[in-house]
Formats: structure tokens, C-alpha cells, sequence
């Protein structure tokens, strides 16, 4: 039986595009992508892509695809092909670098969830699409992407594959997480700490892995709420998951397990049977999960955390 | 009493008596709160009667009073520090978070963030004075150099000062990707206080101490250069004295919980309106006031979406806001 979630993702228009319309396209060299701003018309295999978005360069390099133009920002270690080469530098995730799309020309721009206020804008140099996630459907939108972006690039077998994979990998981490207890998300920053739950930016892991909340009214705001280890301890989570945001942007040294190293965690039930797991940033924080690359990591981490528990 | 708030007057000895009985009971008062107040159920009755098994004391002594004491230290502090500032730039309108200091101190952060990320708490403090001294010193400089000193002036230059030194640490948190955590930095905030990471803040006690102490000599900075040299006081060595106080109360702070704004310059300027200009005898109320509205500030900050919290900087700048504006519009004629 697939979870709600997983159905929805196979929603009817995401099968009418990928099996009508690719034939058709591939005929026309363009092919028409519904995505979370519109419905916009794309060349197959563009020669000049250029994508404002780690998670999507992520999904792309699973598919095996290599595009032209990326984020200016340095690009994290799984992408490190970006790094250097001769790449078009686009601007930052949030605010694309309008002259450089206006002199590049790109024939396929690709943006997502932090640049989506600057859709419109963007679409104005070229054939755009909007890759935003919907923050009630990660999963259903992980896998429209996916599939948009193998019809793209004509590897809609490669996209197929990876999701059975990834679904199968999400089917056994829920069965895992059924049978143990309940958990708590927070992220670190400067030395504080705010908690997230259900229907937040890192909600997944309540939302699509299925593990309860040890505080179930955590919803309101993607910022999350700032609380203190007294809350955390009140909380009592049996599982207590945390990302280090500094850690994101490599600052690996101020760890947050320093800040997670004190009398108050140990003493809830995640402290005292080791079940604090620290969180990949990088895909967690920088990629939102959104890249078919790093969630199926982050799911294959949890399950070796959970199976471990479990032996 | 209308209309003449602000005009300097003697402190009467019982008025600041009285005063000193009032504050000194809501501190305790708000002390008492403050460690009643938590994410958990545990109340202080459940210490008094129940039985207090070690989850109890642990809130308690772990959390709760660490956070309290770190409360009223940070809170007696800067409202002194901000006292010492004001009369070094002879301007009653400027405070650390107003003229560079504490953003020079979130800058310092940065720059440990930057190149030394596992630095030390010794050195990290110590780096951190640095830069509020340096951003203080800039200050101080650049107003010795503006011939026309109004009293409107005095603060604007401040105000300039601090933006751009916050634009700087802006600009380069921007190219580390560190943004959030300099938002963190200066968005001072108790709720990671915990025993063992909040007891710098017993340096900025002894600093405080050393300023009410010198306190006297300070009134006679006030009074100006000359004054100051003609009854015998040797200027240059008290306002370096007065420098290293204000830079290290606020870096001690910046270090423990962020930037905390406004009450440097509220605790003073209330204390003024209450009692008068003569800084050897209100010198403690303006700590314990500057105690109160800490502790007040971060209650509030704890009780407005409970158990989850907001950060106490916060709620004071919005306040601190509009008691600048009141004393401003109160102040007019003077000022003009």
C-alpha cells in the first residue's frame, strides 16, 4: 500500500506527461513542463542550461547530465564538478544575476524554492521553469522533478529507476520509524537553537518518514521556534535530530554537538540511549532533501540509525 | 514634576533611598519569576514541598538559575556601561548598541567564526574586546573631531557608526555564508544559557563593580577636559579606564548571548528622570533597574508563545525604541 504522500506524487497529469507527451517531444525538439509556476515549453537535451539550484544540479548529476550554467556560489563537495570549469556564474540562489541570463542567453533556466519570489522576473531570458517543492507534497514534488528533468534530458528510465529505488528506500525507513517512539528536529545557528515540526522546511521527516512528534503543536513557521534545553528536556524525544547550520557553509569546527553536550539532553531519553543523530546540513539545510542525490542518502543514513537501534 | 524631567537636580539621599528599597524589591520579585518560568511544568513550590528528585534540581540549578543570575548580570552591566559611555561622549542619548560597540563586538564573532572557529572562550573574549574597544575608540574619536557638538548630533554620529560597521560585518557574513549567524549574534537571546556557559558574565559583575567604584571621577569626566584636569583628575588614563570597561562589559555579553540593545540607555536616562544627575549616589539604581528590565524583557520573551520563546533583544528594541523617542520629544527644549 503506498503512503499518501507517494500517491499523490503519481499524480494523473505527472503520468500523462511522461508517457504522451515524450514521444511527441522528442519529434519537435521541445517538450511542454508543468511545473510549481506554470506550464512552460522546453527545448529536449538544451545546449545551454543554466540552473539556479543545488538540489536540481543534484537530481541532474544522478541522471548522469552535466548543464552549462550554475549558482556563483561555491558549490558543495557531492557537486564539486561545478567547482571549477568554465561555467556561466548565474548570481546567487536567491537573486539570479539578471545581466548574466540577458548576455548568456540560456535556452533552459531552472530555479527553485529561493528564488521563486524572482520567477517572473527570470523568465523573461529564456524558457524558465520553477522547481519549488510543494511543503505539504516533498516527496510528490521530489519525484515530479525528477521525472520533469529525465524528460528534459530524454533519460526518463534513469528518472524511473531512481525513484523506485528512493521509494522502496522511503517504504523501509517508515516501517522502521513505526516501532520507534516519537523525535525532535532542531537546528543550530550562532550558539542558539530553534525546533521544527510537522509541515515545516525539515517537517519530512515527521511528514514523509512517518516518525512522531515529541511535540506535536512544533507546525507554525519555516524559521522554526527558538527554544531552550529546558524545553528540549520537557520534550523528552526518544529520538533528537540535529543540523548544524553553521556546518552547512563548512564551518565543521563549531560543532553543535559542543552544544548538544551538556547535562539537559543527556538527561532525555535520546541523550541517555545515544539516539542523537546529527544531520547532514548540506543535505538537509542547502538541498531542503529536494535533490533525488541527497535524499536518498539521508534516507539510507536514517535506516542504519534506526537499524542500529533496533539490533 | 511636568516639564522640567530632565533638567539635572541633587539627588536627595532618602528619595534615592526609597528608590533603591523599590528596585531592589522587584528585582527580587522578578528574580523569583524568572526562575519559576520555564518550558517544564517545575514551579519553585514543587522544590519547597514536593520532593525534589534530581530532574527537579537539575532545571533548577542547570537552567533556571543560571539563566537568572545571567539575566541579572548582563541586565546590571550594560545599563552601567551605557551610564560610563554617556559620560565619556558627554551626551546622555548614546549607549553601547548606539554608537558601534556591540556591532563591532558581533563583528569580532564573525571574524573568530571566520578564522578560528574552535577558538578558546579566553581568546575568543579577548578578540571580542578588541573589536568593541576598536569600534568604541572610533567613536569617541570621530566626535572629538565634530567641532559643533549639539546634543542630537552626539547620538546621529553613533547611529552612523554603527550601521556602517554593522553594514561591513554584513557584507562580509554575506560572502562566508554566514548571515544567519551574525542575525544570531546580534539578536542577543538567554535561552541556550545554561550552568557553565554563561559564567563570563561574572567578569562583567566585577567591571561593573570597578566602574560604580570609580564613579566619582566619572561625574567629573562628565564636566569636561578641562574641568576634569583642573580638579586633579588624571583625564586621558580615566576614559582609557572607561573604554576598557564599556568594551569588555559588552563583549562579555556579545560573547555569552548576543547583542543586547537599549538598555544602556534606558536604565540611565530612567534613573536621571527618577533621581537626578549625581552618578555616586544613583550609580546602583541604575544597575538594578538595568537588572529589571533584563530580567523583564527575557520573562516576556519566555511567556508570549510558551513553551517556545522569543528572543528578549527583541522585545527590548521595539521598548527601548519608544522610550528614546519619548525622551527626545520630552527632551526638545533642552536639545534645541
Amino acid at each position: 500500500m503506498l503512503p499518501h504522500a507517494l500517491r499523490r506524487g503519481l499524480s494523473v497529469t505527472g503520468l500523462l506527461l511522461a508517457t504522451s507527451f515524450s514521444a511527441a517531444a522528442l519529434a519537435n525538439e521541445t517538450v511542454t513542463i508543468q511545473h510549481s509556476s506554470g506550464e512552460t515549453e522546453v527545448p529536449v537535451n538544451p545546449q545551454k542550461a543554466v540552473v539556479i539550484d543545488w538540489s536540481t544540479l543534484d537530481t541532474l548529476q544522478q541522471l548522469g547530465v552535466t548543464v552549462q550554467g550554475t549558482p556563483s556560489n561555491t558549490a558543495p563537495e557531492l557537486l564539486k564538478q561545478y567547482r571549477d570549469g568554465d561555467f556561466i556564474r548565474a548570481g546567487s540562489l536567491f537573486e539570479p544575476d539578471l545581466e548574466v541570463l540577458q548576455s548568456t542567453q540560456p535556452d533552459l533556466i531552472i530555479t527553485g524554492r529561493r528564488a521563486q519570489g524572482q520567477y517572473a522576473e527570470v523568465a523573461k531570458f529564456g524558457p524558465t521553469i520553477d522547481v519549488t517543492p510543494d511543503p505539504k507534497d516533498l516527496l510528490g514534488s521530489l519525484e515530479r522533478n525528477t521525472r520533469l528533468l529525465g524528460q528534459i534530458y530524454a533519460r526518463e528510465a534513469e528518472a524511473e529507476a531512481l525513484i523506485s529505488k528512493l521509494e522502496a528506500s522511503v517504504q523501509e525507513l517508515r516501517k522502521l520509524t513505526a516501532e520507534q517512539g516519537n523525535g525532535l528536529l532542531v537546528l543550530t545557528t550562532g550558539g542558539r537553537m530553534a525546533a521544527f515540526g510537522s509541515g515545516t522546511r525539515f517537517g519530512m521527516i515527521h511528514d514523509v518518514f512517518g516518525l512522531p512528534q515529541a511535540v506535536d503543536n512544533l507546525q507554525v513557521g519555516r524559521h522554526g521556534h527558538s527554544v531552550s534545553f529546558e524545553f528540549l528536556l520537557e520534550a523528552n524525544p526518544d529520538w533528537l535530530f540535529v543540523m548544524d547550520r553553521d556546518a552547512a557553509i563548512g564551518r565543521e569546527g563549531v560543532a553543535a554537538a559542543q552544544l548538544m553536550d551538556n547535562e539537559l539532553v543527556k538527561a532525555t531519553t535520546a541523550g541517555q540511549k545515544g539516539q542523537i543523530v546529527y544531520l547532514d546540513p548540506v543535505s538537509w539545510y542547502l538541498l531542503d532533501n529536494s535533490g533525488i542525490g541527497v535524499m536518498q542518502t539521508s534516507v539510507e543514513t536514517l535506516i542504519e540509525a534506526f537499524s542500529a537501534a533496533n539490533r | 514634576m511636568p516639564g522640567s524631567e530632565l533638567t539635572p537636580r541633587g539627588a536627595s539621599a532618602p528619595r534615592v533611598t526609597v528608590w533603591l528599597i523599590i528596585l531592589l524589591a522587584l528585582v527580587v520579585g522578578l528574580a523569583l519569576w524568572s526562575l519559576n518560568v520555564g518550558a517544564s511544568r517545575m514551579s519553585l513550590l514543587n522544590v519547597l514541598t514536593g520532593d525534589p528528585d534530581d530532574r527537579l534540581s537539575k532545571i533548577l540549578f542547570a537552567s533556571r538559575l543560571p539563566r537568572t543570575l545571567a539575566l541579572l548580570l548582563a541586565g546590571s552591566a550594560l545599563a552601567v556601561a551605557g551610564l560610563i559611555l554617556q559620560m565619556m561622549a558627554r551626551n546622555r542619548l548614546v549607549e553601547p548598541s548606539t554608537v558601534g560597540t556591540m556591532e563591532a563586538a558581533a563583528l569580532g564573532l564573525l571574524v573568530l567564526a571566520w578564522l578560528a572557529p574552535g577558538a578558546p572562550l579566553p581568546l575568543r573574549f579577548a578578540l571580542v574586546s578588541v573589536f568593541a574597544l576598536g569600534g568604541t575608540l572610533i567613536f569617541l574619536a570621530v566626535l572629538r573631531r565634530i567641532a559643533l557638538r549639539s546634543a542630537l548630533i552626539v547620538p546621529l554620529v553613533g547611529l552612523v557608526l554603527a550601521g556602517v560597521i554593522a553594514a561591513a560585518g554584513a557584507l562580509l557574513a554575506q560572502q562566508l555564508d554566514l548571515s544567519q549567524s551574525l542575525r544570531a549574534w546580534n539578536s542577543g537571546d538567554f535561552s541556550a544559557v545554561l550552568r557553565g556557559r554563561y559564567e563570563l558574565l561574572w567578569l562583567a559583575a566585577g567591571l561593573t563593580v570597578v566602574a560604580m567604584l570609580a564613579a566619582d571621577r566619572f561625574t567629573v569626566i562628565g564636566l569636561g577636559k578641562d574641568f576634569a584636569t583642573n580638579v586633579g583628575v588624571n583625564y586621558g588614563r580615566l576614559m582609557l579606564l572607561g573604554l576598557l570597561l564599556v568594551a569588555m562589559i559588552s563583549a562579555s555579553v556579545v560573547v555569552v548571548v548576543g547583542a543586547i540593545p537599549f538598555i544602556g540607555l534606558v536604565a540611565p536616562n530612567l534613573v536621571r528622570w527618577l533621581c537626578g544627575d549625581q552618578l555616586r549616589r544613583s550609580i546602583p539604581l541604575v544597575a538594578l533597574l538595568g537588572a529589571a528590565l533584563m530580567l523583564a524583557a527575557d520573562l516576556a520573551g519566555r511567556l508570549i508563545i510558551h513553551p517556545f520563546e522569543v528572543p528578549s533583544s527583541g522585545l527590548l528594541a521595539v521598548t527601548g525604541c519608544l522610550v528614546f523617542l519619548v525622551i527626545l520629544i520630552r527632551g526638545r527644549k533642552q536639545w534645541a
